[in-house]
């Protein structure tokens, strides 16, 4: 059994449902890309990922590490080791990076992290994704641009180290230098044995972090699954082509 | 205590004044204040009758003071404190190593020893017309506190009064008068405090500040009557003069009914003021504050932002009018205030509004009235943080901004803790709202 498995998830909203039987698996030190076109069902399945009860999953199960967390509390899940970086990540207002954080870590952990090992930490992930000093004393997203917003998800990312990561259009609002930086963190953090879910609908990122699978989503369902070389005909036929491949299946 | 270089005594003048407050006092029915808002604030409950001024002996260290005056200074230096314990004031300190010609002393004191430096100021923002509380507060006030800062002088450490109420049964008329003498800077604070008494009691203050041209201030003015059933009626001005500065921070914490007019005004060209208040009721308080700020001259800037949370069935309700008189030609303010509900059965009333009677200014107010956001809640839950401490992260970061502006380590901690002591008590409360939604 994989690390993370999604077993035929159907999700629902109040008036419709997104998700018609989704699954896949996720483990430890592998990296998936989900691409799918705009509201195909990504960020709500990395929302459902996390347990966000706006949504209700009306069939098939959540397993991680062989526990079903389907019904399971988002902080449960975080503190078992998942994490998502999210497309439209919320201000925390009046919380500085650097509280936050901390608030974050000890929140996994029985003891308070030491204020040596924390500011250690720090400056080893902030080094590591180029974010400048200052960052951290500022309230947590509040009044970032879209790139620091996602550079301060990342940093999240690395503080909490988690075992597997979903990375919801992170790399939208970033820039190319930016775009470089956070896919290197990202990098780093798959030798140290992360798996990750690599959501995004243009293949810029995936020229930096290379996908060992990768799995389309159209309107709710995986329609289509592969190698790396997915991205690339992708790529060259746009979404149009998947479009008309599901409809000769069906046909 | 500095020499003093005025040696009037005790004008005829104040004791006159009293007299005829007494007659208004006496005469004036208990007032009912109509509000704007979803409710009247009354006085039906508080059985006035049966409250009076009370004495007590003076103590002749800071260990002798009730606990919750000692948990509240700590052990912090002051450049005067004075605590007034109901009438009597029981400790004094003065700092050993102020600058010459600084003053800090009851305001009985004062009156005696510096007659015309008082007189100059006494009543003059807050005489006793304005209602029966306003008129007991000048018909029957006793002890005080005095605090002068003298032309071209800067005090460091803050001059602090403790009001502290420890008994039922007590009316206290505090009076506090601070002035900063021309381009003088000078940071004054005000704390009233009871621990959780069983029974009635009242706080009937009034608090003028001056500031004199090209002064700095720092007003502190920190409320925590306890879960008693302390009323609070009091008045607080501060007044501005040519091109000097007022910051002023009222912070309510805790009290059975409050009703206060707290007023800035800017009373000269260049006059600047900064007005950051916050509240936060619990239980079954009820917080009604109506603060003005008043522009008596062109060419004053004003800012207030206020913040505030309810819990329980509390009633908050903040009223902040702009006003600016005729000819006060190029004065720009703006006014905001921020409500965080936190309970179903809580009732917030934000009422901002706006007398303006000259062409030419800027005058401006916004708001909002929320509740703890879900969308931030599940955000923090998705990093490991339980809903409850969410919940109480995203409270404390709705006020950490205006608490962060204080610039006075004693005074944050102070104001962090108890929130985060209300925030525990009311932590069910909190969360099962939360959960309704
Ligand atoms: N909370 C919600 N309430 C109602 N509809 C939603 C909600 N979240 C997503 N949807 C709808 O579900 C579909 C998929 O949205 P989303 O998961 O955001 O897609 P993607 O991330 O692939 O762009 C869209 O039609 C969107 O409008
Ligand atoms: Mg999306």
């Amino acid at each position: 059994m994989a690390d993370l498995e999604i077993i035929n998830l159907h999700v629902r909203t109040e008036e419709r449902e997104i998700l018609h039987g989704v699954s896949l698996q996720v483990n430890k030190g592998e990296t998936h890309a989900l691409m799918g076109p705009n509201g195909s069902g990504k960020s709500t399945l990395a929302n459902v990922l996390m347990g966000n009860d706006t949504y209700e999953v009306t069939e098939g199960q959540i397993i991680f590490n062989g526990e079903d967390i389907t019904e399971e509390d988002p902080e449960k899940r975080s503190q078992a080791g998942l994490f998502l970086a999210f497309q439209y990540p919320a201000v925390v207002p009046g919380v500085s990076v650097a509280n936050f954080l901390r608030l974050a870590i000890n929140a996994h952990r029985d003891e308070p992290i030491n204020v040596k090992e924390f500011r250690d930490r720090l400056k080893e992930n902030m080094d590591l994704l180029k974010v400048p000093r200052e960052f951290t004393s500022r309230y947590l997203n509040d009044g970032f641009s879209g790139g620091e917003k996602k550079r301060a998800e990342i940093l999240q990312m690395a503080m909490l180290d988690p075992q597997i990561a979903v990375l919801d259009e992170t790399d939208s609002g970033l820039d190319i230098d930016a775009l470089r930086v956070v896919s290197e963190g990202v990098n780093a953090l798959r030798e140290r044995g992360m798996g990750s879910l690599i959501i995004t609908h243009y293949q810029r990122i995936l020229d930096y972090i290379k996908p060992d699978f990768v799995h389309i989503l159209l309107e709710g369902r995986i329609v289509e699954e592969g190698g790396p070389e997915l991205v690339a005909k992708l790529e060259e036929h746009g979404y149009d082509w998947i479009r008309e491949e599901v409809a000769s299946r069906a046909g | 205590m500095p020499a003093s270089d005025d040696a009037t005594t005790a004008p005829a003048t104040i004791a006159a004044d009293r007299a005829a407050a007494l007659e208004i006092f006496e005469k004036t029915e208990l007032p009912t204040w109509r509000r704007g808002g979803f409710w009247t604030t009354t006085l039906r409950d508080l059985k006035f009758d049966e409250l009076g001024p009370r004495e007590y002996p003076a103590v002749s260290s800071r260990d002798e003071l009730p606990q919750v005056v000692r948990d509240a200074l700590g052990d912090e230096q002051f450049a005067g404190l004075i605590v007034q314990r109901g009438a009597s004031v029981i400790y004094s300190e003065v700092a050993d190593d102020l600058p010459a010609g600084v003053i800090a002393c009851t305001l009985e004191q004062a009156m005696a020893d510096h007659g015309e430096l008082t007189t100059k100021y006494y009543a003059k923002r807050i005489g006793h017309g304005e209602g029966k509380f306003t008129a007991a507060n000048a018909a029957l006030w006793s002890g005080g506190a005095f605090f002068y800062v003298p032309a071209n002088t800067e005090v460091e450490k803050p001059f602090q009064v403790v009001n502290v109420i420890d008994e039922p049964g007590v009316a206290q008329y505090g009076r506090t008068l601070a002035i900063v003498d021309t381009s003088g800077k000078g940071i004054f604070r005000e704390y009233n405090l009871a621990p959780d008494i069983e029974g009635q009691a009242l706080h009937s203050g009034a608090t003028e500040i001056f500031v004199e041209p090209n002064g700095w201030a720092k007003v502190k003015t920190f409320q925590d009557w306890g879960s008693g059933e302390v009323y609070d009626i009091s008045t607080k001005r501060v007044a501005i003069a040519r091109d000097a500065h007022a910051r002023w921070f009222p912070i309510h914490l805790g009290g059975h009914l409050t009703k206060q007019t707290l007023d800035i005004v800017t009373a000269d060209r260049g006059a600047d003021m900064r007005h950051n208040g916050l509240y936060f009721t619990q239980g079954d308080e009820l917080l009604d504050l109506f603060t003005t700020d008043l522009h008596e001259s062109g060419d004053t800037t004003g800012d207030t932002v206020w913040k505030g949370a309810a819990t329980g069935k509390s009633k908050a309700s903040y009223e902040g009018l702009i006003e600016i008189r005729e000819g006060c030609q190029n004065s720009h303010t703006y006014l905001q205030t921020h409500t965080l509900m936190l309970s179903k059965d809580a009732k917030v009333d934000a009422i901002p509004s706006l007398i303006v009677k000259t062409d030419d200014v800027s005058a401006s107010h916004g708001g909002t009235v929320g509740e703890v956001d879900e969308h931030q809640v599940f955000y923090m839950r998705t990093r490991g943080i339980s809903r409850q401490d969410a919940i109480r992260i995203l409270v404390e970061g709705f006020f950490e901004p205006v608490i962060e502006q204080f610039e006075d380590e004693a005074l944050e901690t102070l104001v962090r803790e108890r929130i985060q002591g209300k925030l525990a008590e009311a932590s069910d409360d909190i969360a099962s709202y939360a959960a309704t939604k």
